[in-house]
């Protein structure tokens, strides 16, 4: 016999190092005398879309086309330190970075422009497609490739830095502004429990996701995905089964986590409230997307039969028992 | 000790030549999908493999007026294709797609999931409870035996080194007989089965039960037929009621099988809900028309 069930969870969660940790990222910004653009930034790209969503940044400040950005993270003998992908950090912290250096190398090349093309000051200048030219005398203008053969050095490079803001506890009152900025995050799931033999399955889902700004919105969804099936194996599946101190499920076959044919389909609600300190208003959102998914499925669970699990994984053999207890009581 | 020398034949009489020569110091290997794992970890360690899954005779699956039979070299993927198999005998192409994953199934054959003889094999209780039987092979000789008497214990089937399991054949389904099954495991793909158990029901024309195997996965040392349930069940009409009663018999039956084992509270309460499912769809598929 089975029964059906919805639940809801929400959250809030600081993103980045907190508590008055020195956060910080750099980047470097450089013009080749190909006239093409290259970002320097040590921040990991573990499948996250990191590199898809910092070239965009780089891309956006300067005018032209992602693909047109040569985004370098991966190599730590040319690349400033960036911080660790971690803490839901990077589109944040080091878009920050990259948006600065960016723009710092932007500042350069504009003032290139004006001495190379006799203008009085920047006003009207736009910089698009791979030139800065006079948005009203477009013939008024000048190339990256031309700009970058007037610097004497090999490259022109720029930096940029950025250090979140947080501050410290305090240890005895709790008071403090120990994160900045926070993201915002709810999951709506409906469950199917069968109480004779206590599975349970997750018939679908829903995930109110506060981004600041989205930058990709593909990548976004994908991370949604990602971090409800994640949830799903948080609350139901993954079991270490530790007796004696020995973890007994070491291995994937018997350490759960769910398949593809696990997984509901998760409808997806972007909200988009632009953080002022953000890259384009841009919050983190990579560990937000996981943390209310098992909390919706257990309250999901609660709704179905009534009972509280406080213990995670919800395995079958846990359910079985608590119903079973649930009767006995009744 | 190492591996020195694969075969791979097309054939079932040089199969039959290798074995006989290296005895047990030979394994059959047809998908791997157990072998290699078991050869990785040490647990087996021949000097000799045969590979099997070449030889087109084992590959085949046959219909005659009164059987089915089933090349032990078939692969699930091919089973949970044969069209004349998805009716009558849906529970049978439901264990085989319970299997694993994709890539599992079209690998892993039904000979080996036999051979093999896991506790959790998914398809030995559809077979149990189809009474199905196994035609074994050697020089010179071919015997055949009862898949229950084959399955001797947790890993253990009565193969001898120089013998080959050529095929497994059971008698088609008629009308008022049916085959149910469900398993239990704890996601929808690459779940190693909890509890699996498969139901066949002979039912008579006033609804009364003329006869009923029921076989179970995972619940004991090797898939096993519920003979005591079986017992209990004969000749009682075929209602909510048997059914009810039947579950609390069986709950009964693996609570002594599995006592002391730290499954037993959740097996013996899950099993109830695996049995129903099994027995409803062997009745559903009582009334599907036979002869398949």
């Amino acid at each position: 016999m089975k029964k059906r069930g919805i639940g809801f969870a929400s959250i809030f969660y600081g993103t980045g190092y907190g508590n008055g940790f020195p956060d910080i990222s750099n980047a470097i910004a450089e013009l080749g005398k190909d006239g093409m653009v290259t970002i320097y930034a040590g921040a990991t790209e573990v499948g996250q879309g990191a590199k898809t969503i910092l070239s965009q940044i780089a891309a956006e400040v300067l005018g032209v086309s992602e693909k047109e950005i040569n985004l370098i993270c991966e190599d730590t003998s040319i690349t400033p330190d960036a911080g660790t992908a971690a803490a839901s950090r990077q589109t944040y912290n080091t878009g920050n970075a990259i948006k600065i250096a960016a723009e710092n190398l932007k500042e350069e090349m504009i003032a290139i422009a004006i001495e190379k093309l006799g203008l009085n000051s920047s006003v009207g200048l736009a910089v698009k497609d791979g030139s800065i030219f006079l948005k009203i005398y477009p013939e008024k203008g000048i190339s990256f490739k031309e700009i970058a053969s007037l610097v004497e050095e090999k490259r022109l490079r720029r930096a940029g830095n950025f250090t979140a803001q947080t501050t410290r506890m305090d240890e005895d009152t709790g008071q403090g502004a120990p994160y900045w900025p926070y993201t915002f995050s709810a999951y709506g799931v409906e469950v199917e429990v069968d109480i004779l033999t206590g599975t349970v399955e997750v018939l679908r889902s829903v995930c109110a996701q506060d981004t600041g700004r989205t930058i990709n919105p593909k990548l976004v969804e994908g991370q949604i995905d990602g971090g409800f099936a994640m949830g799903l194996g948080y609350a139901i599946y993954e079991d270490l089964n530790i007796q004696e101190g020995k973890i007994k499920n070491n291995r994937l076959t018997n350490y759960l986590i769910p398949t593809a044919l696990d997984m509901p389909e998760v409808k997806k609600i972007l909200i988009e409230d632009p953080e002022s300190t953000g890259p384009y208003g841009a919050k983190g959102i990579g560990e937000p997307v996981t943390i209310a998914a098992a909390p919706a499925i257990l309250n999901a669970i609660y709704n179905a039969i009534g009972i509280r699990m406080k213990e995670i994984p919800v395995t079958p053999e846990k359910l079985i028992k608590a119903l079973r207890k649930k009767e006995m009581e009744a | 000790m190492e591996i020195k020398e694969v075969f791979q034949t097309k054939e079932i009489k040089k199969t039959l030549e290798i074995l006989e020569y290296y005895q047990h110091q030979c394994k059959i290997i047809a998908g791997g999908t157990d072998l290699i794992i078991q050869l990785r970890e040490g647990k087996e360690k021949p000097i000799a493999l045969v590979d099997i899954s070449n030889i087109e005779e084992l590959k085949e699956v046959k219909e005659t007026a009164e059987w089915i039979e089933i090349g032990s070299a078939v692969t699930f993927t091919q089973i949970i294709g044969i069209s004349y198999l998805q009716n009558k005998l849906a529970a049978l192409v439901e264990a085989a797609a319970s299997v694993g994953s994709p890539q599992i199934r079209n690998a892993a054959t039904i000979g080996g999931n036999i051979c093999n003889a896991s506790p959790a094999a998914d398809c030995i209780p559809p077979l149990l409870a189809l009474d199905a039987i196994v035609v074994l092979q050697r020089k010179n000789i071919i015997r055949e035996m009862h898949l229950e008497d084959f399955i001797t214990d947790k890993g253990k089937a009565a193969l001898e080194a120089d013998e080959l399991l050529t095929k497994i054949k059971f008698k088609k389904l008629q009308i008022n007989q049916g085959l149910g099954f469900s398993k239990l495991g704890f996601r929808k793909a690459l779940a190693i089965s909890k509890i699996s158990t498969a139901v066949y029901i002979d039912r008579e024309q006033n609804n009364r039960c003329k006869e009923i195997r029921i076989a179970n996965g995972a619940l004991g040392r090797c898939g096993l037929r519920e003979k005591k349930v079986e017992e209990y069940l004969l000749e009682k009409t075929l209602d909510k009621t048997t059914i009810h009663q039947g579950g609390i018999k069986l709950k009964e039956e693996i609570e002594k099988r599995l006592h002391g084992r730290s499954t037993v509270a959740f097996k013996k309460e899950a099993v109830i809900g695996v049995f129903q499912k099994a027995f409803k769809k062997a009745l559903e598929c009582c009334d599907t028309e036979g002869s398949i």
